[in-house]
């Protein structure tokens, strides 16, 4: 897929660099160049929405304030006061970061409801500019400002020629950015982040820091293409600037386009923007927000993956018929001119793109191969004790008035294989939660090897080397199984590249027995193999530490002595494991020790026979009345 | 005193905001979806009474009859589109983006894109004014208080008194849980989606007894409507109405002490604040919304 993708890259931008050359041979009017820069503004605003968007799933309806900064940055320094334009184009772009990172402290710092408050947010912010702007004096007043025709290199010619290499520039930097997003770190965290913001953090992933630099890519790319904008404006003013336009144009861009693939957004620019101008050139402007509000509606309904992801199926099918249309209408000439020939090349296209299927892409799902991954049959080397590395200190947590867990102190040390048990409502998935840093304590101490947990951001928790799984497996949903231990890989202590992650992914499979099924999407395995894939994803953070939470539930007897099987192995390995349980049968067997935990209080602790002959324990499970029996 | 009577007139201005807000407020609460198509509506029903008025000339809040209904078809259809596509929760923002698009464009086609307002002759509500004590309101603020006021305290009663209310608020809270318990969701998020379509022009109609319309003015209302919905708590009705009440005395105090320009810079820091500190919103309600 990189080996294909840099070539369209590269296309692209070879492509742009022909058009100034064109110009001379051909007779190509400046009605193209003005043509193809709307494209290239477009690309460069959609692409920009896309990295935060498209990829964090932060939807965003602000991207006019970017574009808004922007262009009054160059109205502003270039415009009103005679700064260099290219100065004024850095100075747009790095205010509008600044505006980008401001939003992003803000609305990324929240627990609940981030992704809505963040929409919300972006939705009130080029407003609230545009009241900035519109009453300050000192950057429009209301007046509006002219932007006077730049300075620009004598040999390219015209100021359209001018304004297109910029726009080429600016467009294809864009289109870098999100291409190398897609194959680095910076992309992938984008995309955990998407399908399971809480499991990435879990996994080592520093999630926040990862959507400010996307959404200060965002804003960047935004501002810069913005002030760009404004020197073919001429004249710039707050209703021209902060309308609906901008927001609105470039998630239908990238919706239309497909917001999963660097090339999306351009492709949505390419079909809004030749649609836009040829409704306009036929008298039909009163229409255009209208068919691109059904536009919108039908593709969330129909093909909410865009039409990138359909092209992907029969790429030949689709480039031969549009090339096909376009010359065809070309060499006849009878009709109309060539961005005409353009617009039904595309609508052609999209047709044949749209067409039903031969359920092609089902194939692979049927494929898969339904062995059971086999049983370990090896006896356990026992594994020495060692130095404590979990120490909890009198942790507490309360949920409002609910005690959840009323000050336990406990400890796991190297080499110990600790079963937490107790009944329902006891406390055991709570103090996971405080292990792992999914939740702070209410009062109480938590250390690993002497680093004190608390407050520490999760993901610094888990380099530490703390990993957990959850009692419902929560796969990355949209990565296939080798990429979601990818994932863990990337980001662990010792960071990795995708490909390297990929390669070592495989290993990780093959611990538990998952190698068979890399290429599947979670929704394609079952249960029991999520779950599997639950414990090699926390393997691949390498950890020290492991806490299991109910990794048994809901299985068969076959499938739990099959995992049973993957526990013992990676305690062999040398991890620590806290084994959250229900099924006292498999607890017996496997554990070095017993922790009981009732009411929120560790009410018995040590060896497993000596435990569960407790009579305070049979009590807490079986009520007294099964104590009674059990005598 | 002057800054007393801006203070109490923002406030009851507030409670035209609070009206939009609330069916905004109920569905995203209880149906989990931003219906931005809300803002759409509202539009609609202001335009159905400026029209209605102007050429029939029935009283414009009579004519919030035609529009409430018209208003709950438009809510129920859109909701009963969302149940029969299965659309998820992120794609109902798009589309209700999509259809508040296609909203303004049409009323900008049918009635022009230029400010117009109700004659004196049709709308005999928006000259007067009533004096308390020594402080004068314009008389449509009031009625938008007034209405305010019914609506919340009717849709407090029908969410805590009536089975559909409470059925609701399950449904709200765990929709899992309340399908087992043989709830019929569908058809309950239908008429919840109906009746928050029925406010919506009720919010319209108010808003065309004392404003100038013109299609942009969605845009306008988004920012302190969402204000509204956020500090009130959302799904929580009286809250919505608290919420309204504060953010338009803030407003009014703000624009006389300091100036116009400053008060959404106030309201503004005032809901990134309120995020941050008090995330389910200022007035907590006992049902535990």
């Amino acid at each position: 897929m990189s080996d294909r993708g840099w070539i369209g890259l590269l296309l692209v931008a070879v492509g742009l660099a022909a058009v100034p050359a064109l110009v001379g041979i051909f007779d190509f009017n400046s009605f193209y160049l003005v043509f193809l820069s709307g494209i290239l503004f477009w690309t460069a605003q959609s692409t920009s929405w896309n990295i935060l968007s498209g990829y964090s799933g932060y939807f965003s309806f602000g991207q006019g304030a970017f574009y808004g900064v922007g262009v009054y940055s160059m109205a502003v320094f270039f415009g009103r006061h005679g700064v260099d334009w290219l100065a004024a184009t850095v100075i747009g772009g790095l205010l509008s970061m600044l505006l980008a990172l401001a939003i992003g402290t803000i609305a990324f710092r929240l627990r609940s409801l981030r992704g809505e408050i963040f929409a919300l947010l972006t939705l009130a912010v080029p407003f609230i500019l545009a009241a900035v702007v519109r009453l300050s004096d000192t950057i429009d007043g209301g007046q509006g400002i002219v932007v006077p025709v730049p300075e620009y290199p004598e040999f390219l010619g015209s100021f359209q020629t001018f304004f297109f290499v910029v726009s080429a520039v600016v467009g294809v930097l864009s289109l870098a950015v999100a291409f190398v997003m897609e194959r680095t770190r910076y992309g992938w965290a984008l995309f955990a982040i998407r399908d399971d913001e809480a499991v990435a953090e879990g996994l080592g992933v520093p999630t926040f820091k990862h959507k400010m630099i996307s959404i200060a890519a965002n804003g960047l790319i935004g501002g810069v293409s913005g002030a760009v904008l404004a020197l073919n404006l001429g004249f710039v003013s707050v209703e021209g600037t902060f309308n609906l336009r901008v927001p609105l144009f470039v998630i239908v861009m990238s919706v239309l386009g497909g917001r999963n693939h660097w090339a999306g957004p351009m492709i949505g620019a390419v079909y809004i923007h030749t649609l836009q101008n040829r409704l306009a050139d036929s008298g039909f402007d009163g229409w255009s927000l209208i068919v691109l509000g059904v536009i919108l509606v039908l593709l969330v309904l129909l093909a909410p993956e865009g039409l990138m992801a359909r092209f992907g199926r029969r790429p030949w099918a689709v480039g031969g018929v549009f090339a096909a249309t376009l010359i065809g209408l070309g060499s006849w000439g009878g009709w109309g001119q060539p961005v005409d020939w353009l617009a039904v090349a595309l609508g052609t296209a999209a047709l044949v793109a749209f067409l039903p299927g031969r359920r092609g892409g089902e194939v692979a799902a049927g494929r898969r191969a339904h062995h059971a991954p086999e049983i370990f049959e090896e006896l356990p080397s026992p594994v020495e004790v060692g130095r404590p590395l979990v120490i909890a200190d009198e942790a507490a947590k309360d949920f409002g008035g609910v005690h959840a867990l009323r000050g336990v102190s406990a400890t796991i040390s190297q080499g110990e294989l600790v079963g937490l048990v107790g009944p329902n409502g006891s406390g055991k998935t709570t103090l996971v939660n405080l292990i792992s840093g999914a939740l702070p304590p209410t009062s109480g101490t938590l250390t690993l090897d002497g680093n004190d947990l608390v407050g520490m951001p999760q993901h610094r928790i888990a380099h530490l080397g703390i990993a957990r799984t959850y009692q419902i497996p929560r796969p990355f949903h949209s990565l296939t199984v080798r990429d979601n231990v990818a994932i863990a890989i990337m980001f662990g202590r010792d960071p990795h590249g995708l490909e390297v992650a990929r390669d070592a992914a495989d290993e990780f499979l093959s611990l538990v027995g998952l190698d068979h099924l890399s290429d599947q999407l979670p929704g394609q395995v079952n249960l029991h193999e999520r779950q599997l894939l639950e414990m090699a994803r926390a393997m691949a953070t390498r950890p020290i530490v492991l806490l299991l939470d109910e990794a048994l539930a809901g299985l068969n007897p076959v499938e739990v002595d099959n995992a049973v099987a993957v526990v013992r192995r990676i305690h062999e390995s040398g991890v620590a494991i806290v084994f959250v349980e229900h099924v006292l049968r498999v607890v017996n067997q496997l554990a070095t020790r017993i922790v009981v935990l009732d009411q929120g209080e560790v009410l018995a602790e040590g060896e497993p026979d000596l435990v569960m002959s407790d009579p305070a324990v049979i009590t807490a499970y079986l009520g007294k009345e099964g104590h009674a029996r059990s005598q | 005193m002057s800054q007393l009577q801006a203070t109490i007139f923002g406030a009851l201005s507030g409670s035209l905001f609070a009206v939009m807000a609330l069916g905004l407020s109920v569905v995203w609460g209880f149906l989990k979806i931003i219906n931005l198509a809300h803002f759409g509506m509202i539009l609609i029903g202001a335009y159905l009474t400026f029209e209605l008025a102007s050429t029939t000339g029935i009283d414009p809040i009579i004519t919030v009859v035609i529009g409430a209904i018209a208003m709950f078809l438009f809510g129920a259809i859109v909701q009963a589109g969302f149940e029969r596509w299965r659309v998820s929760e992120f794609n109902s923002l798009l589309i209700s983006y999509g259809l508040l698009i296609i909203t303004v464009q049409v009323v900008s086609n049918v009635w022009t894109a230029d400010f117009q307002r109700m004659d004196s002759s049709v709308n005999p509500y928006a000259a007067q004014s009533l004096a308390l004590g020594p402080l004068r309101f314009p008389l449509p603020t009031l009625i938008a208080a007034g209405f305010a006021v019914i609506l919340v305290v009717g849709a407090k009663l029908i969410l805590e008194r009536t089975y559909s209310g409470r059925a609701l608020q399950a449904f709200g809270q765990d929709r899992d849980i309340a399908g087992a318990f043989g709830i019929d969701h569908t058809k309950l998020g239908i008429l919840l989606a109906g009746a928050a379509g029925a406010t919506a022009a009720i919010g319209g109609m108010l808003h065309s007894l004392g404003e100038s319309l013109h299609p942009d003015a969605p845009f306008e209302w988004v920012g302190r409507v969402f204000a509204i919905v956020i500090l009130g708590g959302i799904g929580n009705v009286t809250g919505t109405l608290y919420a309204g009440l504060l953010v338009g005395g803030i407003s009014g105090l703000t624009a006389a002490v300091w100036s116009p320009s400053a008060s959404p810079f106030v309201v503004f820091s005032m809901v990134v604040l309120a995020l941050v500190f008090r995330p389910t919103g200022l007035f907590p309600s006992k049902t535990g919304h």
